[in-house]
C-alpha cells in the first residue's frame, strides 16, 4: 500500500505486482534453500548446510512456526529493494533479483547474526563471541533493513534516476505519489505489523527470569512493544517539525516516512534498551533520514520510496545506537535467559565498554560489503544484458499499460446523469 | 492457589514419619513447587500475550479511524485529516509515556489524579507491566482521534497539536483515573468508599473514551462554527459528501475488527477461573461473551439505522449504516462484559435512534460535525452508560468486580437504583470536566486566532494550503490524455520491431 500510494498512478499495478511477487517468489526460494542457508544447523559460521526444503524439520531446535516467522522476515527484504528501483525496472529483473536476494544474499547475513553458529551471533559460547560480545541485531535493522537498503542502493544507482526526476540543470523535480491515503494506510499497517516484527523476535514468551519476581520474556516482550512505539512516535514528531522548518508546511508523507525510519532504527536494539533510550533513537533516526534525503538530491540519486535512505541509513544508525545504549540487564535477558552473573559487553554510554559497539560497526561494514559484492554485480550484469531498465518510451507511458495489460485505475468520466440524490429524486418526480 | 501448595511437614507423616519419609516429602514438595511455579509463569505468558494482542487490535482502530476520516471528508482535505490521525498516535505516544499514564494509573495516590510512573519510572511494578501501559496508550490515542473528526476540514494544524497533546496527556488520563484506577473516586474497583456503595461500571470506556472525545469535539465544532457552505442563508443544511465511500467502509470494518481488542481485551487477563479451578467456565468465557455482546450491539444498531433511514430519507444509505454500526459499538462499550447478549440487542437498537435523533437535532441547531463524532461518541456513549445502569446482570458484575459481594447491579434486573445513579453522575462529571478543560482550551485558541483557518484556505482546501499538495494525483507531469493517441501507436510499433535480442519477453 505504501509503495502503491508513493508512485505515479501509471505504475501502480507494476509496483503492487512486484510486492506480490516478492512474497511468492521469496516463499519458494526461502523454502528450498534460503532457510537452510540461514539456519541449517551445522557448526559452519558462514553458511548453513541442512534443512533444504525443510528436510528434518521439525527438529529439536526449530518447528514450522519458526520457519514461517523467518519466511515473513525474508520476504520483507526484497520488498524494501523493490521500492528503490520502482517505476523504471523490467519485471523480469524483479523476478531475478528477488529470487537471489531472498534465497541467498539475505539468508547468509541472517546466518551470521541469527543462527546459533553464526560468527557475528551474540549467542555463541562466550569464548567465540566476536569482541567477547557478538552483534546485537535483535529483529534486523542490519539483517533485514540494511541488506534491503544497500541492494536498493545499487539497483537504483546502476539504473539511474527516473526520466524527468532531475531537470537539465540537475535540480530535483518533485514526483509526487498518486494517493496519499494509501501511503497512510500502508504506514499504519506497517506500524501494526511491527508489533510482530520486534516483540515477536523473542520467539518464545514463556521463559521465566531467575532471581526476579514474576518477570520473564513476557515482561521483555511488552517492553519491546513500548520501545518500538516510542521510537517511531518520536521520529514521526521530529520529522513533522523538522520538515516544517525546512519546507514551510506540515507534510503527511514525510511524517509517515519518518515514523518508519524510527521503527527501522529501533529494530536492532528494541529488546535491550530502556524506553527513554528509544526516544533518543527515534529523534536521531529522523535527522538521519532528513539528512540522507538532502544528500540524495545533491548527488542526483533517485529512490522513489526513499528506501535506501530509510532502510539503509536508519538501519545503520539503529545498529550503532544499540552499541551505545544497550542495557546490561536486558542484554542478559535477551541472550542468556536472564541469568545473572554473566559478564559481557553492553552499551558504551551505559558503561559497557567498546566490545558491543565494535561488533555493531563490524556488522554494518560486512553487510554493506557483502550485499555490494553480490547484488552490485547482479544488477550490473542485468544492466549490461539490457534487462534491467525499461525503455524511455515505456517509462513515459507507464509500466502498467506497457507491461501489465492496462491501468490500475479505470476512471469513468461521470455520466451525464445526476450526481446527487436530490437531483435523482427531482428527475424521477418529473418523469 | 491454595490447592497448588505442598507442605513437606504435612506430607511426611503419611509416608511413615521417619527420616526417609521427611526427605521424600521434601523432594515431592520441591517438585510440586516447581510445577506450580511453571503454572504461574504460564499464566503470565498467556495473559501478556492476550493483552498485547488486544493492544495491537486497538491500535488497528487508529488505522480504521484514519480511513473513516479520510473517506468522510472532501478530497481537498484528505492529507490534513490523515496527518492529524498519525500525529494523534505519535504525539499521544510520547505524552502518555511522559505523564499521561502516570496521571491515569500512578497508584497509590488520591481519588482525583495519579502521581507515580512518570516516564515509566520504577516500571514494571507488582501491579503493572509494559503490556498494560501499551494497552492503555492505545486507548488514549483513540480518544484524541475522535475529537479530530468534529473539527475536521477547518482547523489549523497548530490547534490540532495543542488540543491533542492536552487531551491525551491530561484531560483523558484524569478521567480514566476516576473510573479505572483502583484509587479513583468513582471506580467500581475501589476497595472502600464506593460511590453510592456501587462505583461506576464503564468497562471499556463509553464514558471514559467516547464521551470524552465526543464532548471535546462538540466544543471545538461549536466554537469554530460550521464549514463554509454547510448551511445556506436560510439555515438549511447542504450535504457535503465525503469523497470516498470505499474508505469509509474499510475504516468501519477495521474499527469493528479492532473493537474486539477494545472491549474483550479490557479484561486485561484471560487465565482466570471463576470460583473453583477445573470448570469449563472462567474469565475466558466472559471474554468470549463480551465479543458476542459487542457484535450484537453493533449489528442491531446498523440494521436499525438501515431501516430507520430508509423510512426517513427513502433510500438505503451506506455511510449512515456505517455510522450506526459504530454508534452501537460505542454504546455497548460500557456494559459489554456485564450484560447478556439479548440485552446487547436492545442497546444497539436504542443507540441507532439516539444517533439518528441527535443528527436531526444537530441540523436544526446548525451544528456541523463532519464525522458526526459528537453525536455518535458522546451521544451513544452516554446512552451506553445509562444502558449499563439498567441491564447489568448480577452474576457477571460480581464475577468481574469481586471486592464487594452483593453489590448493586442493573435497575431493570432488580439491582436497585444505586448503579444507575452512579452512572448518571458519570455522565455529568465527564461532560462537566471535559467542557471545563477542552471548552476553555478551544475558546482560548479561538481568541488567539489559532483555531479556525481562513476562508480562502478553507475554500482551496487544507492539503494544498498547508500540507504541500493534494493527496491524489491522477494526472502526470506528462499529460497522457493529450498525447495518448500518438504514444499508443509508438508503443505498438516498438514492440513489433525494435526489441533487443537480449530482452526477455515482457
Amino acid at each position: 500500500m505504501l509503495c502503491a500510494g508513493s508512485v505515479r498512478a501509471k505504475n501502480a499495478m507494476n509496483i503492487m505486482l512486484t510486492n506480490v511477487v516478492d512474497a511468492v517468489v521469496g516463499s519458494i526460494s526461502y523454502f528450498l534453500f534460503g532457510f537452510a542457508f540461514a539456519f541449517g544447523s551445522s557448526s559452519n559460521p558462514f553458511i548453513g548446510t541442512d534443512f533444504f526444503a525443510l528436510k528434518d524439520i521439525p527438529s529439536s531446535s526449530y518447528d514450522y512456526s519458526f520457519f514461517l516467522y523467518q519466511w515473513a522476515f525474508a520476504i520483507a527484504v526484497a520488498g524494501i529493494t523493490s521500492g528503490s528501483i520502482a517505476e523504471r525496472t523490467q519485471f523480469s529483473a524483479y523476478l531475478i533479483f528477488s529470487f537471489f536476494l531472498t534465497g541467498f544474499v539475505y539468508p547468509i547475513v541472517a546466518h551470521w547474526v541469527w543462527s546459533s553458529s553464526g560468527w557475528l551471533s551474540p549467542s555463541l559460547a562466550s569464548s567465540s563471541l566476536l569482541f567477547g560480545s557478538g552483534a546485537i541485531d535483535f529483529a534486523g535493522s542490519g539483517v533485514v533493513h540494511l541488506v534491503g537498503g544497500i541492494a536498493g542502493l545499487w539497483g537504483s544507482f546502476i539504473e539511474g534516476p527516473r526520466v524527468g526526476r532531475f531537470d537539465a540543470f540537475g535540480k530535483a523535480v518533485p514526483m509526487r505519489g498518486h494517493n496519499a491515503t494509501l501511503v497512510v494506510l500502508g504506514t499504519f499497517l506497517l506500524w501494526f505489523g511491527w508489533f510482530g516484527f520486534n516483540p515477536g523476535s523473542f520467539d518464545k514468551i514463556l521463559v521465566a527470569y531467575p532471581n526476579t519476581t514474576g518477570q520473564g520474556n513476557w515482561t521483555a516482550v511488552g517492553r519491546t512493544a513500548v520501545t518500538t512505539t516510542l521510537a517511531g512516535s518520536t521520529a514521526g514528531i521530529v520529522t513533522l517539525f523538522g520538515r516544517r522548518l525546512l519546507v514551510g508546511h506540515w507534510d503527511a508523507l514525510d511524517v509517515c516516512n519518518g515514523l518508519l525510519g524510527g521503527f527501522v532504527a529501533i529494530t536492532s536494539g528494541c529488546s535491550v534498551v530502556e524506553p527513554w533510550a528509544a526516544i533518543v533513537c527515534g529523534f536521531f533516526a529522523a535527522w538521519v533520514l532528513i539528512g540522507l534525503n538532502i544528500l540524495a538530491i545533491k548527488l542526483q540519486f533517485d529512490d522513489p520510496l526513499e528506501a535506501t535512505q530509510l532502510h539503509g541509513g536508519c538501519g545503520a544508525w539503529g545498529l550503532i545506537f544499540t552499541g551505545l545504549f544497550a542495557k546490561k540487564e536486558f542484554v542478559l535477558q535477551a541472550y542468556d535467559s536472564g541469568e545473572s552473573g554473566i559478564v559481557r559487553p553492553y552499551g558504551l554510554f551505559l558503561g559497557g565498554g567498546w566490545g558491543l559497539l565494535g561488533a555493531q560497526v563490524v556488522e554494518v561494514l560486512v553487510i554493506v560489503g557483502w550485499v555490494s559484492v553480490t547484488m552490485g554485480p547482479l544488477f550490473y550484469g542485468l544492466h549490461k544484458l539490457g534487462v534491467l531498465r525499461i525503455s524511455r518510451e515505456d517509462e513515459v507511458m507507464g509500466l502498467d499499460i506497457s507491461s501489465h495489460g492496462g491501468y490500475a485505475y479505470n476512471a469513468h468520466p461521470e455520466e451525464t446523469g445526476p450526481r446527487f440524490y436530490g437531483e435523482y429524486v427531482r428527475l424521477q418526480a418529473k418523469s | 492457589m491454595a490447592a497448588l501448595s505442598c507442605s513437606a511437614a504435612d506430607l511426611s507423616p503419611f509416608l511413615g514419619g521417619d527420616t526417609n519419609a521427611t526427605a521424600a516429602a521434601a523432594y515431592i514438595c520441591g517438585r510440586f513447587d516447581a510445577v506450580s511455579n511453571k503454572f504461574i509463569d504460564t499464566a503470565f505468558a498467556v495473559d501478556t500475550t492476550y493483552l498485547l494482542f488486544s493492544a495491537y487490535l486497538v491500535f488497528a482502530m487508529q488505522l480504521g479511524f484514519a480511513m473513516l476520516c479520510a473517506g468522510s471528508v472532501r478530497a481537498k482535505n484528505t492529507m490534513n485529516i490523515m496527518l492529524t490521525n498519525v500525529i494523534d498516535a505519535a504525539a499521544g505516544g510520547l505524552f502518555y509515556y511522559l505523564f499521561g499514564f502516570a496521571f491515569a494509573f500512578g497508584t497509590p495516590s488520591n481519588g482525583f489524579i495519579g502521581r507515580h510512573f512518570f516516564g515509566l519510572k520504577r516500571f514494571p511494578s507488582a501491579s503493572f507491566d509494559y503490556s498494560y501501559f501499551l494497552y492503555q496508550w492505545c486507548f488514549a490515542i483513540a480518544a484524541a482521534g475522535i475529537t479530530s473528526g468534529s473539527i475536521a476540514e477547518r482547523t489549523q494544524f497548530v490547534a490540532y497539536l495543542i488540543y491533542s497533546s492536552f487531551l491525551t496527556g491530561f484531560v483523558y488520563p484524569v478521567v480514566s483515573h476516576w473510573f479505572w484506577s483502583s484509587d479513583g473516586w468513582a471506580s467500581a474497583a475501589r476497595v472502600n468508599s464506593l460511590l453510592f456503595g456501587s462505583g461506576v461500571i464503564d468497562f471499556a470506556g463509553s464514558g471514559v473514551v467516547h464521551m470524552v472525545g465526543g464532548i471535546a469535539g462538540l466544543w471545538g465544532a461549536l466554537i469554530e462554527g460550521p464549514r463554509i457552505g454547510r448551511f445556506d442563508h436560510n439555515g438549511k443544511p447542504v450535504p457535503l459528501r465525503g469523497h470516498n465511500g470505499t474508505l469509509v467502509v474499510l475504516g468501519t470494518f477495521l474499527l469493528w475488527f479492532g473493537w474486539y481488542g477494545f472491549n474483550a481485551g479490557s479484561f486485561l487477563n484471560i487465565l482466570k477461573a471463576y470460583g473453583e479451578s477445573g470448570s469449563f467456565y472462567g474469565q475466558w468465557s466472559a471474554v468470549g461473551r463480551t465479543a458476542v455482546t459487542t457484535t450484537l450491539a453493533g449489528s442491531t444498531a446498523a440494521l436499525t439505522t438501515l431501516f430507520g433511514k430508509r423510512l426517513l430519507v427513502d433510500h438505503w444509505n451506506l455511510t449512515d449504516v456505517c455510522n450506526g454500526l459504530l454508534g452501537g459499538f460505542a454504546a455497548i462499550t460500557s456494559g459489554c462484559s456485564v450484560v447478556d447478549p439479548w440485552a446487547a440487542i436492545i442497546c444497539g437498537f436504542v443507540a441507532a435512534w439516539v444517533l439518528i435523533g441527535l443528527n436531526v437535532l444537530a441540523e436544526k441547531f446548525n451544528y456541523d460535525d463532519p464525522l458526526e463524532a459528537a453525536q455518535l461518541h458522546a451521544g451513544c456513549g452516554a446512552w451506553g452508560i445509562i444502558f449499563t445502569g439498567l441491564f447489568a446482570k448480577k452474576q457477571y458484575v460480581n464475577e468481574i468486580y469481586t471486592g464487594l459481594p452483593g453489590r448493586p447491579y442493573g435497575l431493570l434486573m432488580g439491582g436497585g437504583l444505586r448503579l444507575i445513579a452512579a452512572h448518571v453522575v458519570q455522565i455529568l462529571v465527564v461532560a462537566g470536566w471535559v467542557s471545563a478543560t477542552m471548552g476553555t482550551l478551544f475558546a482560548m485558541l479561538h481568541k488567539l486566532k489559532l483555531l479556525r483557518i481562513s476562508h480562502e484556505d478553507e475554500a482551496a482546501g487544507m492539503d494544498v494550503t498547508s500540507h504541500g499538495g493534494y493527496a491524489y494525483h491522477d494526472d502526470d507531469d506528462d499529460d497522457r490524455t493529450k498525447k495518448s493517441g500518438i504514444m499508443m501507436r509508438m508503443v505498438a510499433e516498438q514492440t513489433a520491431t525494435t526489441r533487443s535480442p537480449y530482452q526477455l519477453p515482457v
